[in-house]
């Protein structure tokens, strides 16, 4: 720190000789004149003393009868004068400052955060719309307002926050988890629930329209469960009109499923002989460059590792780096033991089972049996299920007249 | 003359007993000069009077009370001022005269 403020001050390097020199720094150090770096060689002393200090030396010297001569000049004061004749040096410093400080103004990389339904290219488009783009100014930028707008074109973001970090705009935004709920039309011509399987009814609550089936009954597949339309009746117990309703219910149920599932005996699989070669490539853009190179190996696959250094990464520089590892391998015939067999096909009819799980689907009795044919395991299963169930459809519709009619 | 070196001496020592007692700083009320070491490379004086001789072999200094030598080889002042100075080289003597 002092060497800097030094430096920021100038000093020289003096050479004193003479009648008394001892008093010649005496009355320096009295005047509060710093010297430092003294060395004596002979009768010469060689000092380092500030550039403020040296303007008030001439009553000092003349006291004293010493002598004084300037041997090197250090500091700002004396560099500046001998910079600024290096008028090109000049002239590339500013306009490198004046570069820096014109391209802050600018937003060069948009970054968005928090993004799980709503792709990058529909935001980068709609930031399009909204005159948002790489290289624009920043002060053009109204951050509040773009925060409403990004509100208000997407419905499922709950929460938007822009801002500028430099020169990078950052915008997170959170998403609605729940789905959303779109109103349906208030009017509707009604809709029924369908049975989409054959099977027996095990239970049946109705929340809106008038059910057709009871517990225990056997339906077929694409039997109406739940009417959709409600007959309104006039006092004497005459049909006066139909209104029309979407059904909506919670029926269970039941019938059989089935679920097959076959493996080969024979299957190939990759062997790695353990044999790697391995490439490196530069990508600048689009194009990238690499060694040019022989087909590795006869079979092979490759693991192609990208990185792109920090810095660039920061100055958002389209530059990355990465290399290509080749692995050969064979391809070996197995043979599935009965194990290995079980344990692949007991695996897939899990999956079917989480899956069933899933729809909220209940087992009630289940039988499964893996058989060898020819050349195939055979997984079989035969399920009892209680299902929910209930297909919408368009309600078949009665003319306005004809229920006048009847009515 | 004996006897005035006599009753200099017994002020002196009366007055150390003093400034002992009130608990004030030595240095500066007894006009001592303060001398820090490190090894013997470096050396810190302060509360002197004036440089009186400096060459390679010697450095002389004025205090208030007293004069100190500092003798050694290649001795030469890192910074001096109106308060502190440094003393760097190889010193192998400290002589108050």
């Amino acid at each position: 720190m002092i060497r800097f403020l030094k430096y920021m001050k100038g000093y020289l390097r003096v050479r004193v000789w003479g009648f008394s020199p001892e008093r010649f720094m005496n009355l320096c150090s009295n005047k509060g004149i710093l010297l430092w770096d003294i060395v004596r060689e002979g009768d010469v002393y060689y000092m380092n003393i500030t550039l403020k200090g040296f303007w008030e030396l001439r009553p000092i010297v003349k006291k004293t009868g010493t002598r004084v001569a300037i041997l090197e000049r250090y500091g700002l004061p004396f560099f500046l004068p001998k910079l600024l004749k290096r008028k090109m040096f000049v002239a590339g410093l500013f306009l490198t400052i004046a570069f820096w400080l014109v391209s802050s103004l600018f937003i060069w990389d948009i970054k968005l955060n928090g993004n799980y339904q709503i792709t990058e290219d529909v935001f980068r488009s709609f930031l399009k719309q909204n005159q948002v783009r790489i290289g624009m100014r920043q002060d053009e930028l109204d951050i509040e307002e773009l925060e409403k707008q990004i509100r208000r074109q997407f419905p499922q973001i709950t929460w938007a926050s822009a801002r500028l970090e430099g020169t990078r705009l950052l915008i997170d935004i959170k998403e609605n988890d729940a789905p959303l709920t779109t109103d349906k039309p208030e009017t509707t011509s009604g809709t029924d629930l369908v049975a989409e399987y054959d099977g027996r009814i095990v239970s049946i609550i109705v929340r809106n329209g008038v059910p057709k089936v009871g517990i225990d009954d056997m339906v077929e597949k694409g039997a109406i469960l739940v009417e959709g339309k409600v007959p309104v009746y006039n006092e004497d117990t005459t049909l006066r009109e139909y209104q029309y309703v979407d059904a909506d219910a919670d029926i269970l149920l039941e019938h059989g499923m089935d679920f097959t599932a076959s493996l080969p005996l024979n299957h190939t699989e990759k062997k790695y002989t353990g044999r790697e070669k391995s490439s490196h490539y530069i990508k600048l853009g689009d194009r990238s460059w690499s060694l040019p190179q022989d087909r590795p190996f006869l079979v092979y696959d490759s693991v192609i590792r990208e990185s792109r250094p920090l810095m660039l990464e920061r100055l958002s520089v389209p530059a990355f780096w990465g290399t290509v590892t080749y692995r050969e391998y064979q391809n070996v015939e197995y043979k599935y033991t009965e194990e290995e067999a079980k344990a692949h096909l007991n695996q897939k009819l899990m999956d079917f089972l989480a899956e069933l799980e899933e729809k909220g689907v209940q087992i009630i009795e289940k039988d499964v049996r893996i058989e060898r044919n020819a050349d195939v395991w055979v997984l079989t299963g035969e399920f009892l299920v209680q299902e929910p169930v209930g297909k919408s459809t368009e309600t078949e519709r009665i003319e306005a007249g004809e229920t006048e009619g009847n009515g | 003359m004996r006897k005035n070196i006599d009753r200099i001496q017994r002020n002196e020592e009366r007055k150390e007993s003093l400034i002992d007692s009130l608990r004030l700083p030595k240095d500066i009320c007894m006009g001592a000069m303060k001398v820090t070491m490190t090894g013997n490379r470096e050396a810190w004086i302060e509360n002197y009077r004036g440089l009186l001789e400096y060459t390679e072999r010697q450095i002389l200094l004025q205090g208030r009370t007293c004069q100190v030598c500092f003798e050694g080889t290649r001795l030469s002042i890192d910074y001096y001022t109106n308060e502190d100075m440094k003393i760097s080289g190889c010193i192998s003597c400290i002589r108050y005269i």
